[in-house]
């Protein structure tokens, strides 16, 4: 049986080798987003929040926005922030990703505040694009929606954590001896 | 860091244009992709329920999902949009863009990708119906709420953890480099400027 130097262990070395940190790492981070996601409360205030942001940006770009609950209606034009709308999967998807790989902690504070910042702010981004496709555009609104927006998410997020990796993400721990 | 940027900006560029490549064909092959999942979802249902009474048809670029209502009648129940699928565009831009790999490995990992996010779309969309049936009090579900989240999140997830799973390894390597140019770079400043960059990167 292998051992780590100096402290026996109780578990076989097979169940050792299993990244535990890592499994349960996914595993609080999926439970935290079923939670937020299945609280009514919870998701209403973020959605009310991302509507009266959006209501606010496209205010400043002259087209006068009024929030209905997490609608954003305007004279020509209305969009809806539903769950799928609030960036939530991505971003969870992202901290997983943040949190499981191995580096300090401080340094993963820097890629959270990174990531959840730069995807909440891209999705202000989405969230007012599509207003102004479905205004110009509307024949392509379902594409840019479902399609082109989920794309740049992806490879927004994929993008953001490359960057933290290879600039602090580098584990410093010194490697635990294992003898045999 | 400056090589980094480059590298990135090549890789977003790549999946750019070949994203806006597929996402002009969409439209061409959504009908076919299509029918390949419902060709695939029928035998899971199959499987999966005691007594089938889940039908699933490809119509146009929709995918229609009926469900028995008498032995000898169905009725719709739900539909997919030609967007459902989708995801396999940004896999392949992915696996497209991702340095370093030859030919032959890009082609193997498109395949194999392509094959597995299929698979994966089927498995979602078989559990997301049974879900649906338990929603509206057709079945009976134990803790639906939570299991609808986790299959919308694994609808998100499935190409980001194909294309991870496919080029992981890559990506170690390209990380590696990365820091041990960074390494080199702070120790040709000196000492000094080394435990500056130390404390920086925490």
């Amino acid at each position: 049986m292998k051992t780590v130097k100096g402290r026996p262990s109780l578990f076989p070395s097979s169940l050792q080798k299993w990244p535990w940190g890592s499994i349960l790492t996914v595993g609080t981070t999926v439970a935290v987003l079923v939670l937020i996601v299945n609280d009514e409360g919870a998701m209403q205030w973020i959605q009310t929040a991302l509507a009266t942001i959006t209501a606010g940006i496209l205010t400043l770009f002259g087209h006068a926005a009024v929030v209905a609950g997490s609608t954003v209606q305007t004279d020509v034009f209305g969009i809806s922030v539903v769950t799928a709308c609030t960036g939530l999967f991505t971003t969870g998807l992202y901290v997983i990703a943040v949190l499981a790989f191995p580096a300090r902690w401080r340094a993963r504070a820097i890629g959270l505040a990174m990531g959840i910042g730069g995807i909440f702010v891209l999705n202000l981004i989405r969230l007012v694009s599509l207003y102004f496709i479905g205004v110009h555009f509307p024949g392509v609104l379902d594409l840019a929606h479902q399609g082109i927006w989920q794309a740049v998410f992806i490879v927004f997020a994929v993008v953001l954590w490359l960057l933290w990796a290879g600039r602090w993400g580098r584990a410093r721990r010194p490697a635990s001896k294992v003898v045999s | 860091m400056m090589q980094m940027a480059k590298r990135l900006g090549l890789f977003i560029g790549i999946f750019l244009a070949v994203l806006i490549s597929l996402t002009a064909l969409w439209s061409a092959v959504v009908p076919a992709v299509t029918r390949l999942v419902a060709a695939c979802a029928a035998p899971v249902f199959r499987l999966v329920e005691a007594e089938n009474v889940t039908h699933v048809f490809a119509q146009g670029d929709q995918l229609w999902v009926y469900r028995a209502v008498s032995s000898h009648q169905i009725a719709p129940f739900t539909w997919f949009d030609r967007y459902t699928f989708f995801a396999v565009v940004p896999l392949i831009a992915l696996l497209v863009a991702t340095p370093g790999l030859r030919i032959v490995g890009r082609l193997w990992r498109l395949a194999a990708g392509c094959a597995v996010l299929l698979a994966a779309h089927v498995v979602l969309l078989v559990l997301q119906v049974e879900l649906a049936y338990a929603a509206v009090g057709l079945s009976r579900v134990w803790m639906l709420g939570t299991w609808q989240v986790v299959v919308r999140i694994a609808w998100e997830a499935a190409p980001i953890v194909v294309w991870v799973a496919l080029t992981a390894r890559v990506w170690k390597r390209w990380l590696g480099n990365v820091w041990k140019r960074q390494q080199a770079r702070t120790g040709a400043r000196g000492p000094m400027h080394a435990s500056l960059a130390e404390s920086e990167e925490g």
